[in-house]
């Protein structure tokens, strides 16, 4: 009793290391490799490229500036590459500057970006106030216009007077006052400035700020976005719904008054945007980030770093810890009698590989054929193992007829009897008979019904997508899955089965 | 699902009656009364057999061993000097595979029951023992011919077929339980509890009824032959204990149970040894096992030999 007190102790204490350990790691993961706690099994990935074109003009020295998405926390920039023949760039921390002396003919510069979703964090950016505001410098009548129209604006609905005015402006049909207000024909730059010079009469400090949406094609035009400064942070406004934060895949290049490109030493300079996005493995993703941290050491040595095929192996065999889990508490704690130590383990594999119903009937087919021609086969009183072999050959034979009665009526059910293991199959059927002949049918039945509960129940947990992505993304929780089925093994109290066998005993 | 709740009962109320679970015999008592080097001498009949020779316990006589296919031709040879005689499987448990055989000629063989089979039938019997059907695991097995037990009449009305034997446990040397298994129409003749063969707990001290359960419910007669279950005191019964006892010298084994049968002129006989017995017999008691061996870790004498540890009980 003593010495299984201090297994017990000794197991229990790992196992807290164990623990600890595995929730430093899972936080680790998570926020340094990107991992995340779900199995998304996508993320949007986008290739964004800005290519920057002009002409040089073949006598000064060439500078370009380009402004660049900066503390972004609503994508996360997975990688990005510059191609600039013949330049120097430098990338700062808002824009990168390229560089060269002078050339003459076209110059194409490629910024290259590579960003994905982050949907968390999608809100205000801090920063500091602005400088004062600047007023625009309107004749008398045109601010009496101006405040009729923030007046007509107050009607809308709308957090805001921002969210009014814009909702104002986008009115179908336009309000006169307005329309009197704007040239005829007004770019959206226009009317964010308009709109900027408002609500500078409201002492809110506004600007522009410039991006792409992120929408698979090309544009050349950067998107534009207002942003007001209230209760010192800067809110983006959607110029065209009025919206506040900013929308779904907006990328922001650049803020306030300096311009997205500045080219000296080259006339006629445009900026294309180019933007694909590609849905990858949210695992191939984290892999990259993790690559591209600084920390690389540990995550070289994880099996993240093997090769797709191999992991997918690894993630196949690492959802099994938790499935064992299952059969001992079933076994040990329940106290339900299997067929076999594993075989509901095998079962619920073989329902994985082949669907759950699907498998299921042909499990059940299989077997109840397997046992037919068993007992068949009893009457020839075989030796064991040429009869077990035998066994496992009529199982091929079946699992050939299924699959090619499945194919030519179409059942996909019958098809799916390829994927059962046949050795484990052909060992059911022989330990059942067995059991048929020692014990009873009833006690036959009992096994393999119960075998066949077992399996099911760990076939759910291991087909869980949830599950399975987390004991591989998160794989030192098998350290702790080991130490618990070690701790089962000092587990000396009554099985559940138990408390119903022994009750006639405590009854008066 | 009350009534499924009323059918359990609490940890608490089980462990205040003693009773020893599954995981509770493995992990306490088996793996640390039973070294596993020591099983090959209980799960083999004919080891169990030559020990209990070398102890001065008595067995059924055995007449022969058949190992190996070539000399399954050999059986009436073999049994030449016997009128009658048992086949069993050396590696089978609970009676399977056992044939006896009552009368024989060259090529007729009578079983008790009056069916008769040809020699061709008891040739292809023993061929499948040496093949592994009825041993555990199904592992290549030997046949051993034995004389057969006369069973004492003492039992007859209890049983619906075959005659029962008597399980005692030993726990490091003392009989701590014991009962006997009944056979019933209901358990197709079989001694298993959990098919519905009767168990009957007899007290360690008399031999006498304690209590007779079957399906786990408390009966007072056979369901087939209706005798009164209560009335059951098995004769000689310190002889029956002896040998239980003296099995622990023989084996080694710390715990373990031993079937015994009780011949009409040679007095009881160790059948067979068990070195994971069933915790089936607790119900048959309706009392405990972990009561009796927390008992004997306590307040019994170590190293008495086998008598005097049979006087302590019985004293």
């Amino acid at each position: 009793m003593k010495n299984s007190f201090h297994v017990r102790l000794f197991l229990g204490i790992l196992l807290l290391f164990a623990i600890c350990f595995s929730i430093y790691s899972i936080y680790y993961k998570t926020k340094y490799w990107g991992f995340s706690l779900s199995p998304k099994q996508t993320s949007n990935v986008w290739m964004v490229e800005a290519h920057i074109n002009f002409v040089a003009d073949g006598e000064n020295p060439i500078t370009a500036t380009l402004r660049i998405p900066t503390k972004n926390r609503g994508f996360k920039v997975l990688d990005e590459s510059i191609t600039a023949k013949g330049y120097k760039h430098k990338k700062l921390s808002d824009r990168i500057v390229f560089s060269r002396s002078s050339t003459t003919g076209d110059q194409n510069l490629y910024y290259k970006l590579m960003v994905f979703d982050n949907t968390l964090g999608k809100d205000k950016l801090r920063a500091p106030a602005p400088e004062k505001i600047k007023k625009p410098l309107w004749n008398d009548q045109t601010v009496t216009q101006a405040k009729q129209i923030l007046h007509l604006s107050k009607q809308q609905d709308g957090r805001n007077s921002i969210e009014k005015l814009i909702k104002f402006f986008n009115q179908e049909p336009m309000d006169p006052t307005l329309k009197s207000m704007l040239p005829v024909q007004y770019s959206p730059k226009t009317a964010i400035e308009f709109m900027m010079n408002l609500l500078s009469l409201e002492n809110i400090p506004t600007r522009i700020a410039r991006g792409i949406k992120l929408e698979e094609g090309q544009t050349l035009y950067p998107d534009l976005m207002l942003e007001a400064y209230i209760n010192g942070a800067w809110w983006l406004y959607d110029p065209q719904t009025g919206k506040q934060g900013l929308p779904d895949n907006f990328l922001v290049f650049q803020r306030g008054e300096t311009s997205l490109l500045d080219v000296t030493g080259g006339t006629a300079s445009s900026i294309k945007f180019s933007m694909q996005k590609s849905i990858t493995a949210s695992m191939n993703l984290a892999e990259r980030r993790a690559q591209l941290s600084k920390d690389t050491g540990l995550f070289n040595y994880s099996i993240y770093n093997l090769p797709i095929a191999q992991q997918n192996t690894l993630k196949w065999l690492s959802v099994f810890p938790i499935g064992i889990l299952i059969v001992v508490l079933m076994r040990n704690i329940v106290g339900i009698q299997t067929m076999g130590t594993f075989t509901p383990m095998l079962i619920s594999m073989s329902l994985v590989k082949t669907g759950f119903l699907t498998g299921l009937a042909c499990f059940v087919a299989i077997i109840l054929l397997g046992l037919g021609i068993r007992f068949l086969m009893s009457k020839f009183n075989l030796l064991l193992v040429p009869r077990i072999s035998a066994v496992v050959i009529f199982v091929i034979l079946i699992i050939h007829a299924l699959t090619i009665i499945g194919y030519n009526f179409d059942i996909k059910i019958a098809q799916a009897s390829v994927f059962f293991p046949i050795i484990i199959t052909a060992w059911i059927i022989e330990r059942a008979s067995i059991t048929w002949e020692e014990d009873g049918p009833v006690n036959a039945s009992k096994e393999l019904l119960n075998s066949l509960i077992v399996g099911i129940i760990v076939y759910f947990v291991i087909a869980n997508a949830h599950i399975r992505h987390i004991m591989f993304a998160f794989n030192e929780l098998n350290i702790v899955i080991l130490l618990i089925v070690m701790l089962l093994g000092t587990y000396t109290g009554y099985r559940l089965t138990e408390l119903k066998r022994f009750a006639p005993l405590v009854k008066k | 699902m009350f009534g499924l709740f009323k059918k359990f009962t609490t940890p608490q109320k089980l462990r205040e009656k003693g009773i020893l679970g599954m995981n509770a015999r493995n992990f306490h008592i088996i793996s640390k009364c039973n070294p596993r080097n020591l099983y090959p001498l209980v799960d083999d009949k004919v080891t169990t057999k030559n020990l209990a020779i070398k102890s001065g316990v008595q067995t059924p006589d055995m007449i022969g061993v058949i190992e190996h296919q070539f000399q399954v031709s050999n059986i009436l040879d073999m049994v030449k000097n016997h009128s009658e005689f048992v086949v069993k499987p050396s590696h089978g448990s609970g009676g399977k595979g056992v044939l006896v055989i009552k009368s024989y000629t060259e090529d007729t063989f009578t079983l008790p029951s009056g069916k008769i089979i040809t020699y061709n039938e008891l040739y292809q019997h023993i061929s499948n023992i040496l093949s592994g059907l009825y041993s555990l695991g199904g592992r290549y097995d030997t046949a051993l011919i034995e004389e057969v037990v006369h069973f004492s009449d003492i039992f007859k009305d209890y049983s619906y077929q075959g005659v029962p034997d008597v399980r005692i446990i030993v726990y490091k040397g003392y009989p701590i339980m014991a009962m006997t298994r009944l056979s019933t129409a209901c358990s197709g003749g079989r001694a298993n509890l959990h098919q519905g063969a009767v168990g009957v707990g007899l007290d360690i001290k008399t031999g006498k009824t304690k209590k007779a359960v079957q399906h786990n419910i408390p009966i007072t007669h056979h369901p087939d032959t209706n005798a009164d279950l209560r009335k059951i005191e098995v004769p000689l019964w310190r002889e029956h204990l002896l040998i239980a006892a003296k099995a622990y010298e023989m084996t080694g084994l710390g715990y373990f149970g031993a079937d015994i049968v009780l011949d009409a002129k040679k007095g009881p006989m160790m059948l067979e040894l068990n070195a994971r017995p069933g915790l089936a017999i607790q119900i048959a008691n309706g009392s405990g096992l972990k009561k009796a061996i927390k008992k004997i870790d306590k307040k019994y004498p170590q190293n008495l030999n086998a008598e005097e540890r049979i006087n302590f009980i019985l004293s």
